[in-house]
């Protein structure tokens, strides 16, 4: 274990070393650049490669090859640059390719403000490609976490053979923060399962039918890497039977492990009648909130998910059992509002969106809670 | 496999219980791909290549259907994106022989940006592009290879623009290998093929081909057979053709023939200069 | 315990950089917690440049990012101090450098510290491109927010070779002031 003062950007950068990361491909964009150009330092001394590709597009395509040919893969980008993403994210989705794209968020739509932050990726992360799947997507609030939950994206993406998202944003992207890099004794690190060679023609010869062990190229599984519906052997057939099953699987393999990947941390809940829900940068000024609000004896805590997809629904209807009302504090025009409002049926879910490129500030937040107390 | 049933002398490489092929009677791609698979096996038998390390990935299109059909690892992935995917492929494993098939719409259309810039890279990639002057797949649209003057879906009143001539877009960025074949010349694709396999660097061979079905039967060719002696008649086999020669229109033909040729460092020998 | 600190100036008078150094030294060699911001104009130099840094014991009460309430904070230029002194509290203690800032106007119960940092670099270190190490030097001696060691490791780690030796000394003037 040792201490750096680094930024949220370079704490994913290193949470992804320490996970195995061997390949970055990446193109320029505030604020992901800093990132890059960190590990185009550092990847090389860990064994690695960082290229820059011609665009964002090119960018996830090579990261997709390079997991296929064995690589622990990440890009990182931002809105304008996701957006060019989507088409190859949907790609690995189907091709189940495990893989981490780091999304920090920038103020939009469009070109924005690119050196500012809102969260208004917070669907764009879960929704942007057509078809039916689920994606998992982490949310970090400081650079100690932006460590911790990089190596956790990669562990989830290569034991359910997925993308995973980490949604970061230009507010903790530059914060610079105490931050513990644990070495590998410390923490736990995931591998892909590959099939056994004697049983290469049967991809169902491990664990669980949801998650099918990987044919890394080159080791003579003849693997077929297929962007149609596909069987077990990756061919195409265009048919009910076999699209049911592939993308029913797409979606349990994630869902019926969201409680393994739900990881929600609450605040001063014990008493409370009212609950903040808050995430990522955001969580932090409404925590300072609710510190406000308890001096005035209001009994108030915050609930702030580290996993925003799958939604975890569980532990905040358990959070929230006891509380007259719940204030989701975001910074949008209020998208996670609706998700919350969804599963807290019968319960006042009150939207409080506060549009502030720089984060906004917690007497912003205190005011707009008084207003319904 | 049967006995004594008689097998293809491609049988190691084909996946022969997904035969037959989706391609039309008369296209001209599995002649392309047979070519290329024979080439690779003498390559597989001299020892040079190791066929559990080879990849074959192609985008989307009749000629991407190629990854369906052969038995080694293959990708079969999105419109435009088999040349950034196949880079990644070969970064992370510089063992691989990684291979890119794919349509004149998919790799130059709206592949396009990723041809230059693999080129200008010299990336370690042999791309085999089949030009049949048409998007095929979805019906026979403008592609940006159609000739001038010619007939397709969406210009029915003949293509006004000019064609893109990815030989000397390629030949522009200085990659190793430029070449230019013909599904009417087997042979220069099978010969041009076991040339570029061992090489470094970025590696590009174009592959004029038939398209029977919504190219030859929408200009007016009725049958197969007439459109492949018009192709042929319009190929002429040149011995180190300028590249300005390169340049083709329907009533002149095109040249086939090797444009470039030299043994720069590929990219991986480059990075590795750098990297120390 | 949770205490502010913001430091601006004109953008070139090195006011991240000290940022930088004092917040590495406090992750590093302290048992602290700190989150530091850095705002910035796009011009590399003329324009605002701030930052905000928070150190607390616990790392739960790095709550918000930005300073509200400055326990301390430094001011390099006039139009900064104008711009920011409604966020440093009453009784901060606030360092001036009073080369550039000739009167504080804000009516507020600081306690100010002064010295000409700008000026003392010129003429003791020979740049004034230290004043930044000068004023930090003053900041410690006089707030002891992280020892003397800690800010000298800090220097050699984070600042350009050329210049570790050079920020050293400007630090150490600044200690004597």
């Amino acid at each position: 274990m040792r201490t750096e003062f680094i930024t949220t950007n370079i704490a994913i950068a290193e949470g992804a070393i320490m996970a195995g990361m061997k390949f970055y491909a990446g193109y320029p964009i505030t604020p992901a650049s800093d990132l890059f150009e960190y590990l185009a330092e550092r990847l090389p001394q860990a064994g690695g490669l960082t290229v820059q590709f011609e665009d964002e597009i090119a960018s996830i395509n090579a990261v997709i090859g390079a997991s296929w040919a064995g690589a622990k893969s990440m890009t990182a980008t931002s809105g304008p640059g996701f957006s060019l993403m989507v088409e190859g994210l949907g790609f690995a989705i189907i091709t189940e390719t495990p893989l981490v794209v780091v999304d920090i968020m920038r103020a939009g739509p469009s070109t924005g403000v690119p050196t500012k932050a809102t969260q208004s990726d917070v669907y764009q992360v879960r929704f942007a490609p057509h078809g039916i799947y689920s994606i998992p997507v982490l949310i970090p609030w400081s650079a100690q976490e932006g460590f911790d939950l990089a190596i956790r994206a990669f562990n989830i993406a290569e034991a359910l053979r997925t993308p995973v998202i980490i949604l970061s944003d230009a507010v903790l992207a530059h914060a610079w923060e105490k931050v513990r890099i644990k070495d590998l004794t410390e923490i736990k690190v995931i591998d892909r399962e590959m099939p056994q060679l004697k049983n290469k023609n049967s991809w169902l010869n491990q664990k669980s039918d949801l998650v099918p062990p990987m044919k890394v190229f080159g080791r003579g599984y003849g693997a077929k890497v297929e962007s149609l519906i596909h069987d077990e052997r990756g061919w195409y057939i265009p048919n009910n039977e076999t699209y049911r099953k592939l993308v029913w699987r797409l979606v349990r393999k994630i869902e019926d492990k969201a409680r393994f990947l739900w990881d929600s941390v609450t605040y001063l809940t014990e008493d409370s009648d009212y609950l903040v829900y808050a995430y990522g940068s955001v969580a932090r000024p409404a925590y300072a909130a609710v510190k406000e609000l308890r001096k005035e004896s209001i009994r108030i805590g915050l609930f702030r998910p580290r996993t925003l997809w799958p939604f975890d629904y569980f532990n905040l209807k358990k959070a929230s059992m006891k509380v007259k009302k719940v204030f989701v504090v975001e910074n949008n025009e209020g998208k996670i509002f609706r998700e919350v409002q969804r599963h807290l049926r019968g319960k006042e879910v009150i939207p409080l969106p506060l549009i502030d490129l720089e984060v906004p500030p917690p007497e912003d937040i205190v005011d707009s809670i008084r207003e319904w107390l | 496999m049967m006995g004594n049933k008689l097998r293809h002398p491609l049988s190691k490489y084909l996946l022969e219980d997904r035969l037959p092929h989706s391609w039309c009677p008369g296209c001209g791609i599995g002649i392309a791909l047979g070519s290329i698979l024979r080439a690779i096996d003498k390559k597989v038998k001299e020892g040079a290549i190791d066929y559990n390390k080879l990849v074959l990935v192609t985008g989307i299109g009749c000629s991407a259907r190629a990854a369906f059909y052969v038995r080694f690892d293959s990708a079969h992935t999105i419109h435009g994106r088999a040349i950034p995917f196949a880079s990644g492929v070969k970064l992370a494993n510089p063992s691989l022989t990684v291979l890119v098939f794919g349509g004149d719409g998919d790799i130059a259309g709206i592949g396009g940006n990723h041809l230059i810039h693999a080129a200008r890279r010299n990336m370690d990639l042999l791309v085999f592009m089949i030009t049949n002057f048409v998007y095929a797949m979805t019906g026979g649209q403008v592609a940006p290879t159609t000739p001038t003057g010619l007939y397709t879906t969406t210009t029915p009143k003949g293509n006004p623009e000019r064609p893109l001539n990815a030989i000397k877009l390629v030949a522009s960025q200085n990659p190793n290998y430029v070449a230019r074949a013909s599904a009417t010349h087997p042979a220069l694709i099978e010969q041009y093929t076991y040339k570029a396999l061992n090489m470094e660097g970025f590696r590009f061979i174009e592959i004029i081909s038939m398209c029977p079905e919504v190219f030859g039967r929408h200009i007016g060719f009725n049958d197969p057979v007439t459109l492949y002696k018009t192709l042929k008649s319009k190929s002429i086999v040149k011995d180190k053709p300028s590249l300005d020669e390169s340049d083709y229109d329907w009533n002149h033909g095109w040249i086939l023939g090797e444009y470039v040729l030299r043994r720069n460092p590929g990219y991986l020998t480059t990075l590795r200069r750098y990297e120390g | 315990m949770r205490k502010e600190f913001l430091a601006a100036g004109r953008g070139g008078q090195g006011i991240l950089l000290l940022g930088h150094v004092l917040g590495h030294a406090v992750a590093k060699y302290t048992k602290f917690y700190v989150t530091v911001t850095e705002s910035y104009d796009a011009e590399t130099r003329g324009g605002d440049s701030k930052i905000d840094f928070i150190i607390a014991d616990k790392p739960e009460e790095l709550d918000y990012f930005k300073v509200r309430n400055s326990d301390v904070a430094l001011f390099m230029y006039p139009e900064q101090l104008v711009k920011y002194e409604r966020l440093v509290k009453d009784n901060a203690i606030v360092f001036i450098d009073n080369y550039f800032i000739k009167e504080v106007r804000a009516n507020r119960k600081w306690l100010i510290k002064e010295a000409p940092y700008t000026q003392i670099a010129e003429e003791k270190i020979g740049t004034h491109v230290v004043a930044n190490m000068i004023a930090l030097g003053h900041i410690i001696k006089v707030t002891k927010l992280v020892p003397v060691e800690a800010i000298i490791k800090s220097i050699k780690e984070v600042v350009r070779k050329k210049w570790i030796y050079i920020d050293i000394k400007a630090f150490q003037k600044g200690l004597t002031l």
